[in-house]
């Protein structure tokens, strides 16, 4: 009876001592910091709950970084970390905030619009749980979230998700999806009042252009992609036939009408704003690759995916030709080309509205990678390091 | 709102309740005696033990 009862003790034991080390590295990942070391033409940090009281306090609050340039002109909003298990995106406003030269107009970055999913991995698929990108003056770390907000803000699910206001019947977890929430709705969820702050932002602030980053598994349809507005169609069209012919391969879709909640079609629809989704390559989704480790996040070389992109099954390029690999400085690049083009589109479509701002380019993050266009914070100014 | 929060701290509360009858079930149960189901009820603990704690 004794020995039985040291047997289950010693269970218990070792149990809870695995569910500890977990634990912590659990409870690190919620509460890890990103640090960014902004240009010198930062203006201010504002936050998401100064045009939502409701978010203060919580983890679903996040910084705006504004860059105004003082002379009259349009305005831009850069947004990434809508699915944070999508790092690019964010990587990418990382690399824009610390290279920025704002000439005439203003551009927001919201680097992390869903800050409550960046607190927790994905559930379930052993990803891991940070990258680093190598600098000149060592590793910096970046964290990869999860696709929607952190059921510790926003639990349970429901069983049926209805988006407000079309009443259109979704999928039950895409309730703690925020690019299946807006307009949102401030009596909502956490993450419809997400989507109802950053609507309000850019109703607010009156802002001309708006471009969501997000990345695609590459057999997934819509990558390397624009999705736009209707009103945004005409600038979204030219810069993709631009790039294509330039840069790198870009396909523009029209937002659908009947999809609710997305960025490229509620922002259109609720504010005077441009919308613009851009999609790039990231293999580590796709659902038959190997391994998902930090390398294939990096790299994006996967042995079962060359098999597919052999026989032509991917809607990205992978083969020979890219050394079937998507790594990160050309996911991050093809972003901030991708979002320079619309601008100058829209300069060129509608010149009242001209923004003229400059960051590192395509054919520059491929050259040189991601790490050489990050500063130092210890050697910094540290009015321009922020850490969130 | 307010309906929102009283059904996320009654499955709070539902998770603590789980978690411990759980936690008893490790020493006290009359069927499925076990070793496996030692280690069975033992590990359905935690993830009951980590939302009542708030850690994942």
């Amino acid at each position: 009876m004794k020995k039985e009862l040291v047997l289950k003790l010693l269970i218990v034991f070792v149990t809870f001592a695995l569910a500890t080390v977990a634990g912590v590295a659990f409870h690190e990942h919620r509460h890890f910091k990103e640090t960014v070391v902004v240009s010198e033409d930062f203006t201010e940090m504002r936050w998401l709950s100064d045009y939502c009281p409701q978010l203060k306090d919580t983890f679903a609050d996040t910084p705006i970084f504004v860059f105004d340039s003082g002379v009259e002109g349009g305005s831009v909003l850069y947004c990434g970390g809508t699915h944070p298990y999508e790092p690019a995106p964010a990587l990418s406003a990382f690399v824009l905030m610390e290279n920025i030269k704002v000439e005439k107009g203003v551009v927001y970055v919201i680097p992390q619009c869903n800050y409550s999913a960046t607190t927790m991995g994905v559930q379930g698929n052993a990803y891991p749980s940070y990258y680093t990108v190598k600098t000149e003056w060592g590793e910096k770390q970046y964290k990869i979230g999860e696709r929607n907000t952190n059921p510790l803000d926003q639990w349970p699910d429901n069983f049926t998700y209805i988006h407000y206001p079309s009443k259109q019947a979704q999928a039950y977890n895409d309730l703690r999806n925020l690019n299946r929430c807006y307009p949102g709705r401030l009596d909502g969820t956490l993450t419809e009042r997400v989507a109802w702050a950053i609507t309000e932002f850019i109703d607010k602030e009156e802002i001309d252009l708006s471009i969501d980053c997000h990345e695609a598994s590459i057999m997934y349809p819509v990558v390397s992609t624009y999705i736009a507005h209707d009103r945004a169609m005409d600038i979204a069209m030219m810069a993709a036939m631009d790039l294509t012919a330039t840069s790198f391969d870009m396909k523009i879709e029209q937002s659908p009408k009947s999809l609710r909640g997305f960025t490229h079609r509620e922002w259109g629809d609720y504010t005077d704003t441009l919308g613009v989704l851009m999609e790039t390559a990231e293999p580590f989704i796709d659902r038959i690759v190997g391994p998902m480790t930090v390398d294939l996040m990096m790299t994006g070389q996967d042995r079962f995916l060359s098999y597919a992109g052999d026989k032509g099954l991917t809607y990205a390029k992978y083969d020979k030709e890219n050394n079937y690999s998507w790594p990160m400085n050309v996911r991050v690049g093809r972003h901030l080309s991708g979002a320079s083009k619309v601008i100058y589109y829209m300069n060129q479509f509608f010149p009242e509205k001209e923004v003229i701002a400059s960051w590192p380019s395509y054919e520059e993050l491929v050259e040189h990678d991601c790490g050489a266009f990050l500063h130092n914070p210890e050697t910094s100014n540290p009015d321009r390091v922020f850490s969130f | 709102m307010l309906i929102e929060s009283i059904i996320h701290y009654i499955y709070i509360a539902l998770a603590g309740i789980f978690g411990i009858m759980l936690l008893v079930k490790v020493f006290k149960r009359e069927k499925r005696q076990g070793i496996v189901y030692d280690i069975v009820y033992a590990y359905c603990c935690v993830p009951f033990l980590m939302r009542l704690l708030g850690i994942k």
